[in-house]
């Protein structure tokens, strides 16, 4: 079991052949690259995950609001989408990113809606891009797969790496 | 003045059932069948019971359109013999009608002079104002099978506008609309245009949402929706682009702080979310949640915060939906 954390989340793994944060000071890149939080290996896939945490308790309640309103109008996609990019470019020039990656986004609000997560997980699909047109001929997707959870959503998808609140 | 109550037994879908309204905006959901246009519908009748010298069960009658006009096939069906009843509440004033199931036309009562004066308007999910030249002269003169509300409202969207609006915010709502519509309404004969520079455009070339927001803009304007009237609106959403859902709801938000009781049902996650992006702590809102229990019966939990619907049967909608996304983004991860 290995466990990883962000502020006041925390991540518990199994079953990884790696886990590691990947935005620490070791990236190396951060004034030019943007980060996600961690990079997990399993036999078969990689799995790229950002964590947001707007229910933090030091986040201010204006804050807060801020973040959810700009979350939930797609103000965020964009950071969301270069952070998985610049990831698998600094991955792949390292000579990793050999596996299916697939992106997942954990937005710790307790009370973001089905709807809200729909919505920003078929926009990520849209821009990272995962589908792509028939005159569009890669050999290898630039990801496999994503989507984006409140930690409810998550554990009930991840049992085998939950997602839990530090006190 | 608001409607605060109403109580119904062994009425159409309705068992047993007592839900409290707010004076401000009053949102209603749930899924097909647990009763949300019916509980408009009476709470409607019972606002213009008393106008045109009409009992309470006449112009339920009326609105719900039972067969052959017989105000006993409002009774739940089953509990004929016990008969129901329709009760709701004006303020400090109520209006009760018992009905049974051996009523084959209404039952007449006096009217209350008491009654306190009301003003409402009911407008329904299909849109009349496209198909109103004749309809009226029609609608008096044969039996044609269109409920009440449709003959209502265009009685109210024809009344000629005020010669003058009191009220700012009134103002500032019809100079929005026309900002969004393009123009002002018209009527000529008994048909309705949207005016602007270009001339007049027949309601009938109109966008069927745009025809929506052309009624509120009438109804504003003749004076129907000021203070101290209500609004019933089933399914503002009915043929609405979603872009439009945010002025809708700028709208009756609007209304209901200028004193405005407003009633809607929806089945829409996108317009009860811009309800719940607006809205402000100054703003009364409820939501009400009908649902139907275990034992097949209708009940209805109410809630000033959208978070606290439950159940939420557009949110369970939404929650299979992801769930199937989520399955097909990250099938492969999930094998």
């Amino acid at each position: 079991m290995i466990a990883l954390t962000e502020g006041n989340l925390q991540i518990s793994i199994q079953g990884a052949v790696n886990a590691r944060k990947f935005d620490d000071d070791g990236h190396g890149l951060s004034h030019c690259m943007k980060a996600v939080d961690f990079i997990l290996e399993f036999p078969d896939h990689y799995l790229f995950i950002e964590f947001k945490d707007p229910d933090a308790p030091d986040i201010p309640r204006q804050a807060r609001a801020e973040f959810l309103r700009s979350f939930e109008e797609g103000q965020r996609d964009e950071e969301l989408k270069y952070k998985y990019r610049d990831s698998f470019l600094y991955e792949w020039a390292s000579g990793w990113a050999d596996k299916a990656i697939y992106y997942l986004v954990l937005i710790a609000q307790h009370d973001l809606s089905s709807g809200d997560m729909l919505r920003r997980t078929n926009a990520l699909e849209r821009i990272l891009p995962l589908q792509l047109p028939s005159s569009v001929t890669w050999t290898r997707p630039l990801v496999s797969g994503c989507g984006v959870f409140n930690i409810d959503a998550w554990n009930r998808n991840f049992p085998d790496y939950p997602v839990r609140r530090l006190l | 003045m608001p409607v605060t109550k109403i109580k119904l037994k062994n009425f159409t879908a309705f068992k047993d059932l007592e839900v409290e309204f707010s004076p401000g905006i009053n949102a209603l959901v749930g899924a097909n069948g647990t009763g949300k246009t019916h509980l408009m519908k009476a709470c409607y009748a019972a606002c213009n019971y008393g106008t045109e010298d009409r009992s309470l069960a006449q112009k339920l009658v009326g609105v719900f359109l039972p067969s052959g006009r017989a105000s006993g096939r409002l009774v739940r069906q089953g509990y004929e013999a016990v008969g129901g009843s329709v009760e709701v509440h004006v303020g400090v004033w109520h209006v009760r009608c018992s009905l049974t199931g051996r009523d084959t036309r209404y039952a007449t009562t006096p009217t209350d002079p008491q009654r306190p004066d009301m003003k409402s308007v009911y407008i329904p999910a299909k849109n009349m104002l496209a198909n109103a030249p004749g309809f009226l002269s029609l609608y008096e003169a044969r039996e044609v099978h269109f409920e009440e509300v449709y003959r209502d409202i265009l009685l109210r969207a024809n009344l000629p506008a005020l010669r003058e609006l009191t009220d700012d915010a009134h103002q500032q709502l019809l100079e929005n609309l026309e900002y969004v519509i393009g123009g002002k309404v018209t009527v000529s004969g008994e048909e309705f245009f949207l005016s602007n520079e270009q001339g007049n455009l027949e309601f009938t070339l109109l966008a069927e949402g745009w025809r929506k927001l052309g009624l509120l803009w009438l109804l504003i304007r003749n004076g129907t929706l000021q203070k101290g009237s209500v609004l019933f609106w089933d399914e503002p959403e009915a043929n609405l682009n979603p872009k439009m859902f945010r002025v809708v709801i700028e709208v009756l938000l609007e209304l209901q702080r200028a004193g405005v009781q407003v009633f809607f049902a929806t089945h829409d996650y996108v317009i009860l979310k811009e309800l719940d992006l607006q809205m402000t702590e100054e703003d009364v809102v409820a939501f009400h949640s009908l649902y139907r229990d275990e034992d097949g019966e209708i009940g209805c939990r109410s809630t000033g915060s959208y978070l606290d619907i439950h159940p939420n049967a557009i949110d369970e909608a939404f929650d299979d939906l992801y769930d199937r996304q989520i399955q097909r983004s990250l099938g492969g991860l999930k094998r």
